[in-house]
């Protein structure tokens, strides 16, 4: 099989750097996991985790990172891109609880240390900026009308101190309309201090990376504090990627051979020595299979077996590492995991004028209620109606399922709507919940040039709440929608100013004329004017060429 | 031949004319033999004439005092008034004749006339002195040692004492002040330790004079003082050194980093293989250039941080060739770098060195070869180092090969943040003489004060021109408050420089530099809208072209009747 889904997941942790040299291969770590998912695909998650300081001194936390957080005063970072679409039916839940996913295209949200609104909006840009020069994304365009402050969503992962968490303000952003491409990898393997030269990230190569179903780069960083007061700053870059070849009927009945060399073009280029040394634990590759399955491994690497269906590896410096599953039939597939909700999203109603949204939120649980926050950032030109929202499960409207709305109403060209609806679904219960919006008219300069094609609205954020502490701890994103507003001609201004101005022209003219003109009778017109003489002239010639043509048979 | 047309034609023809015969209240007389069914039109009114001219005078009047104004108004460019004339001054270099009086106390205790070698030695120094802006003025130290408020700062002391019996003349600079030593011979003669004195102090600041006089006069496109001009005497042959240096001078000045008061240190260290993963380069920092940084901070601060790079590859045009030592097989040798390899040593497109200040960031790179490219050398460079103008300074370094390679300790950076630290001071424009330091960042703060005035003047130029040749530009009124605040400052610095407080006059020409610029990056100025001729007239000739056309024929006709209603009456008397 081919890749199908692979997430791979990197992560980068900064911590301060007083520690002595020998310790400091800890600040960096990275290990990949391969798992099989149902319908022969496979999912590829990355995770690599760097410590870095506070201070002005680098080693394998990035500078450019570490510099662009200091200047805007970004305590916590959290930025994804993502490609494709995970099919929760089939590959079930995600890895890392969702978290390292964001929706369509790019995501990004951010704890910053601010006095107020406006200088936390001030520093918002300024990260905004600095991150789409680093990342070569469209970032910087992430101003107001695409940013929202959520309430309920999300909690700050990392440690903040009491009277520093009341100076954090979070800020969301998306660009839903964000093709994530090899221009967005490229910076992100820099990020990494083996650089994709040497370790698992030599397999993060764009050329076949991007053929994936589903792929997500996700980046964050947050600061981890030891117990005894001691902080340092951690940076998560995790990159999960499912991909698979499932084309031809026969994939649910075998399951089909695959190598690492295969997938991603070439095998491992030894381990990355700057990695934490291998422990028991911590191990560079593992692969969750079906116990039946039989894999062959390249010579030195070590094994470790953790469970019968996890085994993991430990590679060695300078040597490649390739993995080869050999065909197996029939299909072995694991157990898939079901995530606690199923989430989908899609735009109701006809014409130019008004739409609707339905959200379909199923407890797949059979014994416990869910309960999560569903998040919309809408952009200004859709203006919802919260009086038309509604959640119905079976047809019945229940007024038990809506637990709590924080609704912030979108400014025209200034912020965006932003609806939290808390939510509370019965084990088994499939939840609809709809709401009706108007769709507004843009101004001329506001469509985009191909604006026939539409808008993109963000993907819905659902985080699940834990239901002792109201804590986020999973999170699904639903697709991001498709638009389409009332799009007019584009070369309507001009056909205004001459429209326009011939009516006023005519009017002008017709006034001036009664009100300059003599008025006399038809007979009484002495001679003509310059029309009525070049009139008379082409009479003139039309009747002396009608005798000269008369006359022409006779002279024959 | 309108004979031969039927009745029927002429109707239509008539008719015709009829719609239009208001055009023309003039019978044109042939005319009327053409239509045989003729009634002459009831004769036009005093008062109709009267109605109509009336009418077409009012119409322009709301059209010229209402519509033109209107469409004036709404159309206008904002442009803030600029004082023009000064900018250009400025920009001429004709405002201010920048000068640099240097004092430099004299401290004689033992020499029993030190008035009379004083006035022969400035007498020398004046003769000498081609480049009269920058001249120096020497004046006895009175012992007192209190410093008025606002007195112009001591450029240097000279201190005169007794040498050793049967030596000549010589002088020693201490490198941490701005004490000059003199030593006479005791057997001497005032001539000979005049002479001297003039050519030290001379030598001691001509590298300063030839920069600043470079400055100067690039700046200025009017003739600067020619240095032929001078006299021929002095014979201290610091005219010859002058006209050699002028290259020498210009690649300097070529090297130096843009004046701002605030500079980003970058210290990388590239490595080509996983190790080593740490360096001391804290500590290094604080211990090795934190004594010269804290010494700049009067002409500018520095903000620092550091990276290592793992696995940082040359770029591909870099191909280092291999040198033995000796002709003999297998022999040790070195890997060797061409001139022309070092412009693209650095691989921009896959090292990340830039930064996100709002100020210019200086690149220090150590880079470490792998091991089969060990040890690279750079055969024209003693120190494995070269510098990059304006951007910062590179050193290879091979680790020996014996020693643990996975950490960079603090003695094993001393001499790259040696090197580092002279590369700096090269590339802010300190000059390389004399040995004294103090006196070398004195020049370099009067260097900046001349660099600053020249290029906020030269800015002042530029928009200065850039406003007289986009006249569709708009100038916001705080374009106009940036440059009168500049031309403030460019006034102060000059009379600051002029009295010889330098700090002062720095920090004046900081702020007209960063005036000059907040003027001339104005975003709304820059941000012009295109909007060509051609489309003007589409869009106003659909309203000005039906509306205009019978405004202006009526106004015609009627000034045409007047005219020669005004002829009849003349002809009736």
């Amino acid at each position: 099989m081919r890749l199908l889904s692979w997430p791979s997941v990197t992560q980068l942790l900064l911590a301060p750097l007083v520690i002595a040299s020998a310790s400091e291969y800890n600040d960096y770590s990275e290990n990949l996991l391969l798992k099989s998912l149902p319908g022969n695909s496979l999912l590829a998650s990355f995770r690599f985790v760097s410590n870095g300081t506070f201070d002005s001194h680098h080693s394998v936390f990035p500078r450019s990172l570490a510099q662009i957080l200091q200047q805007s005063q970004t305590k916590e970072l959290h930025l994804k891109f993502t490609l494709g679409r995970w099919d929760a039916e089939q590959w079930g839940r995600q890895v890392w609880d969702g978290r390292t996913a964001g929706g369509t295209g790019v995501e990004l949200w951010a704890w910053v240390d601010a006095a107020d609104d406006a200088e936390a909006d001030a520093r918002w840009t300024t990260l905004n900026n600095a991150l789409s020069g680093l990342f070569c994304a469209s970032l910087n365009f992430i101003d107001s009308t695409r940013t929202i402050r959520p309430v309920m969503s999300f909690q700050p992962a990392g440690h903040h101190s009491p009277e520093g968490l009341e100076r954090l303000h979070l800020l969301h952003g998306t660009l839903p309309r964000e093709p994530v491409c090899t221009e967005n990898l490229t910076p992100f393997l820099k990020l990494l201090p083996c650089k994709g030269k040497a370790g698992i990230s030599s397999l993060l190569d764009g050329h076949r990376l991007f053929d994936a179903q589903w792929q997500s780069m996700s980046i964050d960083v947050k600061p981890v504090c030891e117990e005894d007061g001691k902080c340092q700053l951690q940076m998560e870059q995790t990159k999960p990627y499912a991909g698979g070849d499932s084309c031809f009927p026969l994939s649910g009945v075998t399951d089909l051979p695959w190598s690492l060399s295969e997938m991603f073009g070439r095998p491992i280029r030894g381990s990355c020595p700057l990695a934490v040394v291998p422990t028991e634990e911590a191990t560079h590759v593992c692969v969750n299979i079906a116990e039946q399955r039989s894999i062959f491994v390249s010579q030195g690497s070590e094994e470790r077996k953790k469970s019968p269906e996890l085994r993991c590896f430990i590679l060695h410096e300078n040597i490649d590492f390739d993995i080869v599953l050999p065909e197996l039939s029939p299909s072995t597939n694991l157990l898939p995991t079901t995530p606690p909700v199923y989430a989908s999203r899609s735009l109701t109603g006809h014409g130019q004028e008004r739409g609707g949204i339905q959200a379909v939120l199923n407890n797949p649980s059979s014994n416990s209620t869910v309960e999560f926050v569903y998040l919309e950032s809408l952009p200004w030109f859709m203006k919802p109606y919260l009086h038309t929202l509604s959640a119905t499960i079976s047809g019945k409207d229940d007024r038990n399922i809506i637990q709590d709305i924080y609704y912030r109403p979108a400014l025209d060209r200034k912020r965006g709507t932003q609806l939290e609806v808390r939510l509370r679904v019965p084990p088994g219960e499939t939840v609809l919940l709809n709401y009706e919006f108007d769709k507004a008219v843009l101004r001329y300069t506001e469509y985009p040039p191909d604006a026939n094609r539409g808008f993109d609205i963000a993907p819905a954020v659902i985080s699940i709440l834990d239901p002792a502490s109201q804590k986020s701890t999973f999170s699904i994103r639903t697709t991001s929608l498709l638009l389409s507003l009332p799009t007019p001609d584009f070369s309507m201004p001009y056909n205004v100013i001459i429209l326009t101005s011939t009516v006023m022209a005519l009017a002008f003219g017709s006034i001036f004329n009664i009100l300059v003109r003599r008025f006399v009778g038809a007979d009484e017109v002495i001679g003509g004017g310059l029309v009525s003489k070049i009139r008379g002239h082409i009479m003139a010639f039309a009747a002396k060429r009608g005798r000269a043509g008369g006359d022409k048979p006779k002279t024959e | 031949m309108s004979e031969r047309l039927g009745p029927n034609v002429v109707a239509t023809i008539a008719s015709a004319a009829s719609a239009v015969a208001a055009e023309s209240k003039i019978p044109p007389e042939s005319a009327a033999s053409v239509y045989r069914k003729k009634k002459p039109p009831p004769p036009d009114t005093p008062e109709g004439t009267r109605t109509r001219s009336l009418v077409i005078l009012s119409f322009w009047i709301v059209v010229i005092t209402v519509g033109l104004p209107l469409w004036w108004i709404t159309t206008a460019i904002y442009r803030a008034p600029l004082p023009l004339k000064e900018m250009q001054s400025w920009a001429d270099g004709r405002a201010c004749r920048a000068e640099f009086p240097l004092l430099i106390e004299v401290e004689a205790p033992t020499l029993p006339d030190p008035e009379n070698l004083l006035k022969t030695v400035q007498h020398a120094l004046d003769d000498a002195n081609d480049f009269s802006a920058h001249h120096l003025r020497l004046r006895l130290s009175t012992n007192s040692s209190q410093v008025e408020d606002g007195e112009e700062s001591v450029a240097a002391t000279l201190r005169l004492s007794q040498g050793a019996t049967g030596s000549p003349h010589s002088y020693v600079l201490s490198p941490s002040s701005r004490a000059i030593d003199l030593f006479y011979s005791p057997s001497y003669n005032p001539t000979s330790l005049s002479a001297f004195v003039a050519s030290t102090l001379q030598e001691i600041f001509a590298e300063e004079q030839q920069m600043i006089s470079y400055l100067l006069a690039s700046s200025a496109p009017a003739p600067s003082p020619s240095p032929s001009s001078g006299g021929g005497n002095g014979g201290n042959g610091v005219k010859v050194v002058n006209k050699v240096n002028t290259v020498e001078i210009a690649r300097k000045m070529s090297r130096i980093v843009k004046y701002s008061p605030m500079y980003h240190l970058t210290f990388s260290l590239f490595t080509a293989a996983g190790d080593p993963s740490s360096w001391e380069i804290k500590e290094a920092v604080s211990e090795y250039l934190q004594p010269l940084l804290d010494a700049l901070g009067g002409i500018s601060g520095f903000t620092v941080d550091s990276q290592i790079q793992f696995y940082a590859s040359l770029s591909s045009s870099v191909v280092p060739t291999w040198v033995p030592d000796s002709e003999e097989e297998g022999s040790s040798g070195k890997y060797s770098l061409k001139k022309e390899d070092l412009s693209s040593f650095i691989n921009s497109a896959e090292w990340p060195l830039v930064s996100i200040t709002s100020y210019p960031t200086i690149n220090f790179i150590i880079y470490i070869p792998a091991t089969d490219q060990s040890p690279l050398m750079i055969p024209t460079s003693s120190t494995n180092a070269f510098l990059l103008p304006q951007w910062g300074g590179v050193m290879i370094h091979n680790p020996p090969a014996e020693t643990d390679n996975t950490h960079l300790t603090k003695e094993a950076l001393k001499p790259a943040l040696d090197i580092f630290a002279t590369q700096l001071l090269s590339l802010l424009g300190a000059p390389t003489h004399p040995a004294s330091l103090p006196i070398r960042l004195d020049s370099l703060t009067r260097q900046r004060s001349a660099e600053l005035l020249v290029s906020a003047s030269s800015t002042l130029g530029s928009l200065y021109r850039l406003t007289l040749a986009l006249p569709s530009i708009s100038i916001p009124s705080s374009v106009s408050t940036s440059v009168s605040s500049t031309l403030t400052s460019l006034t102060a610095a000059c009379q600051e420089l002029r009295h010889g407080r330098f700090g002062d006059a720095l920090e004046e020409g900081r702020n007209a530099e960063e005036q000059a610029e907040k003027a001339f990056f104005e975003k709304s100025m820059v941000g012009q809208v295109y909007f060509p001729e051609e489309h003007k007239v589409a869009v106003y000739l659909p309203l000005m072209g039906p509306v205009g056309a019978p405004l202006l024929m009526a106004a015609l006709k009627e000034i045409s009747r007047l005219v020669r209603a005004w002829k009849a009456s003349k002809l009736k008397k």
